[in-house]
């Protein structure tokens, strides 16, 4: 259980003159379920992007699975297991919902036959059901809901097997009622062998789902602990507190 | 020496002006508008029909002009606004289905066969060593006119910096009180007469006929994408390039490379040497020579 | 008037399996290719100049479709780092690169007047059974080319493309390798698109760059858009629709005793109005693209 899946070595990164992530470095271990936090700006998204093959870093090294994936594009990293979503799931007009699942699966069926066709099929329904989208299967997938999307979304990234999933703010904008059975959701799915990595804002989200969470500020790592010890961490607070005794201020 | 630079300038002129058209409306409504090219055609045989009408042949231009931007901005609203919200592909197909329409009518109405304005024939002139036609030169001002006249306006007038903001952030420009769909109306008026009078410049310099357009279409994408589509000035800049690659590949003596004494490429290399830099400059820069744009991911 | 109809059929049968490739690439994988007339005229020359060196049709076709898969892996380069307007005009610009190529190489070509004398396809049948065969030839391998089609899009892999298509930053998340997704429905349809020029070479018996304007490849466009974008049934019969309107209009200059401008002018209306009418008021086309059920 201890065997590390990802591990990145002083990331770096700058947009013209400013400078998003400067050395991030961090570990995940198999079957963790571990959260990514940090305020606005803080490069969460950008960190991401650049596990996932989305943007180049301008340096440092990212690992996963004991494999270097560094310079990889998307598509290579996410063979390797590291699987993303995205923060604004947007889905395709002209295909449904079960045609994007179907879809979401890479393996050709090529000699496969009927026995192999059967099974992908039960595994669709089964992620169907388990995901709540069997009642809108036949529905463009664009006409989902935002809850909706990225719920298909999860289960699309399932399909491809991935032993990391990298889910980009899955909560943001879904109904709240949709964001508990999320929290259940991704617990079934991480009692199934599948590692969770989590950018969230939402700290109740955090605390019901993770076991460990990492803390972004303005590009460097500020903390590496468990969930309920956040409120104890001085430099938590301050990168969040700061801003919110200084929103006060502003609104006062 | 001079006959190669003057040749030059004579081609830069030839695709400057739809250049600029093109590249100015692309910064506002993000598809290749293929239909421009059409657009010049339009303008110079409006401006011959108005010149038979019995007017003098500036006053025959202008109101060509006017009226080329208007047929542009009526496109724009009853088709092309439409078809963009099905996507820039979509659009650029919708913009060569006008173009054939126009053919259409540009074949029914003036016929098959070329045409000229009904112009005072001069002199070949010798400017130090190359021989240019008043209506060459006549030409050439048209176009350095109307490049200041444009840069003018875009950098300094409130009308050019409200086109730049909607140009860089529309959301944000339309939160500033800018009406969007106006400023680009008005650029599309912009572009079409920039067009209309670039093909009134072509006509001037020889020959009109329907075919007009579609020669100069890749050329003058060329141009466009070379300058970075969107950048206004970079497009004359693209159309120098062009202007230049073309007239070297038709007058550098191939033959020392094969062992002959002379070997020249045919006329007719001088536009795929256009084609061939503006494939290079898309596989090099997808975005063109000068323009930084970042890629979203 | 017979023999007119069966020539008629024959073209119709022809642009249906340039239309049926060209729905691969725009239909199923979005790629906007403007330059599809350049795939058809590989097969064309490809046929031409094994003709002209005496090396037989084989050679010809084997020569055309492997000029075409060439090219179309040359085009599958290209749209590696383009979005797909500008690859649209990057893709008309080789089109036209080559065109101009065949004009002026008359040691390779033939240049502007091209190549002629080429052997008709059962050519020594009599009268009416020699183009008969060739029309069945022509819709026999049509039906092949469309059950090829239909399977390829029908399966998996259908949805792969589709997800290419419609979301490519999804698709390549998921592990799909955008730039070979690409790669195979081009050269499959470059295949389709030579075997055609192969078959159009020899069944009019001439080849020239005249044959290879970009106005053909608009002309595939409007079939496709009329027909029903994505749809293969639709590709085909967009392009018996077009190709049949389009070989009456002449009939109709002479009925009304019309210029002879007319007809061209007549045939760029119904290319471009065409085109135009379905983009604006049914973009799905004829016969709409299938969405949703069974999958393989």
């Amino acid at each position: 259980m201890l065997e590390t899946i990802l591990s990145t070595e002083s990331i770096r990164k700058s947009f013209g003159a400013h400078c998003v992530l400067d050395g991030v470095s961090l570990s995940v271990r198999k079957g963790e379920i571990v959260g990514l936090l940090g305020p606005n700006g803080s490069g969460k998204s950008t960190l991401l992007n650049i596990l996932s093959g989305f943007t180049p870093s301008d340096g440092g090294a990212v690992n996963v699975d004991g494999h270097d994936v560094t310079g990889l594009p998307p598509h290579a990293i996410a063979r390797l297991g590291l699987v993303r979503t995205f923060q604004l799931p947007s889905m395709p007009h002209r295909m449904t919902v079960r045609e994007v699942l179907q879809a979401g699966c890479r393996r050709e069926a090529g000699l496969g036959g009927a026995l192999r066709r059967w099974r992908y099929d039960a595994e669709v329904a089964r992620l169907l059901d388990q995901f709540l989208l069997t009642r809108v299967q036949d529905q463009p997938a664009s006409a989902l809901s935002g809850g909706q999307k990225k719920l298909l979304s999860i289960a699309t990234a399932l399909r491809s097997r991935p032993k990391l999933l990298c889910l980009d703010e899955p909560t943001a904008g879904v109904h709240p009622n949709l964001r508990s059975r999320m929290v259940e959701l991704l617990k079934e799915v991480n009692a199934q062998g599948v590692t969770i990595l989590v950018v969230e804002h939402d700290m109740e989200f955090i605390r019901e789902l993770c076991g460990r969470c990492v803390v972004l500020d303005r590009g460097a790592l500020i903390a590496d602990c468990a969930p309920r010890e956040l409120v104890e961490n001085p430099r938590v607070v301050e990168a969040y507190l700061g801003k919110a005794v200084e929103k006060g201020k502003l609104t006062a | 020496m001079v006959q190669f630079f003057s040749d030059v300038l004579i081609r830069t002129v030839d695709l400057a002006l739809i250049a600029v058209g093109l590249s100015c409306v692309y910064s506002l409504i993000r598809f290749p508008n293929i239909a421009l090219v059409q657009y010049a055609v339009a303008g110079s045989f409006l401006a011959l029909l108005l010149q038979g009408a019995g007017l003098p042949l500036p006053v025959a231009g202008l109101l060509a002009c006017l009226l080329v931007g208007g047929l542009a901005v009526l496109l724009n609203v009853t088709v092309f606004e439409r078809l963009l919200a099905s996507g820039s592909a979509i659009a650029m197909v919708g913009s060569l289905a006008v173009t054939m329409i126009l053919s259409a009518v540009f074949l029914v109405v003036f016929g098959p066969d070329s045409r000229r304005f009904d112009l005072d024939s001069h002199p070949v002139i010798r400017v130090l060593d190359a021989r240019l036609t008043v209506h060459q030169l006549t030409a050439v001002g048209l176009t350095a006119g109307a490049v200041i006249v444009l840069a003018l306006l875009l950098f300094r007038t409130t009308l050019g910096r409200s086109m730049r903001a909607t140009a860089t952030n529309r959301v944000l420009a339309a939160a500033t009180g800018i009406d969007a769909r106006l400023i680009t109306n008005t650029v599309v008026f912009l572009s079409g007469v920039l067009a209309a009078l670039g093909g009134i410049g072509l006509a001037l310099k020889g020959e009109m006929n329907i075919q007009l357009g579609m020669d100069v279409l890749l050329p003058v994408f060329a141009a466009a994408i070379l300058g970075g589509l969107g950048n206004a000035l970079g497009a004359v800049a693209g159309a120098v390039i062009i202007a230049t690659a073309e007239t070297l590949v038709t007058n550098v003596n191939l033959g020392p490379l094969v062992g002959e004494p002379l070997l020249f490429l045919p006329a007719s290399y001088a536009t795929a040497m256009s084609f061939l830099i503006l494939v290079a400059a898309l596989l090099v820069r997808p975005h063109g020579l000068f323009v930084n744009e970042v890629k979203r991911v | 008037m017979f023999e007119f109809l069966i020539h008629v059929s024959t073209m119709a049968c022809l642009f249906g399996l340039l239309a049926l490739s060209l729905n691969l690439q725009v239909g199923f994988a979005g790629l906007v290719n403007f330059g599809h007339i350049a795939l058809f005229g590989c097969g064309t020359y490809g046929a031409a100049i094994a003709f002209a060196n005496q090396w037989g049709p084989v050679a010809g076709l084997l020569l055309g479709g492997a000029a075409a898969a060439l090219l179309a892996l040359a085009f599958a380069r290209l749209g590696r780092n383009l979005g797909a307007d500008y690859w649209g005009i990057a893709t008309l610009s080789i089109a036209e690169i080559l065109r101009t190529f065949a004009t002026n190489e008359q040691w390779l070509t033939g240049g502007a007047q091209g190549i002629h004398g080429l052997p008709m396809l059962f050519g020594s049948l009599p009268a009416p059974w020699g183009p008969l065969a060739t029309l069945g030839l022509c819709a026999v391998l049509l039906a092949v080319c469309w059950a090829l089609c239909q399977r390829l899009v029908n399966g998996r892999y259908g949805l792969a493309l589709k997800l290419l298509r419609e979301e490519p930053q999804l698709a390549s998340s998921l592990g799909y390798d955008l730039a070979a997704l690409r790669r195979t429905p081009l050269v499959i349809s470059g295949l389709i698109a030579a075997v055609a020029g192969f078959l159009f070479a020899h069944y009019t018996t001439f080849v020239g760059p005249d044959q290879l304007y970009s106005a053909e490849t608009f002309l595939i466009w409007s079939m496709l858009i009329v027909g029903g974008l994505g749809n293969n049934l639709g590709a085909v019969a967009g392009a018996f629709l077009m190709q049949f309107l389009l070989a009456y209009v002449p009939f109709v200059k002479d009925a009304l005793g019309l210029p002879s401008e007319f007809v061209a002018a007549m045939r760029l209306t119904l290319v471009g109005g065409g085109l135009l009418a379905f983009l604006l008021w049914r973009t799905q086309g004829l016969i709409p693209e299938r969405i949703g059920g069974r999958h393989a």
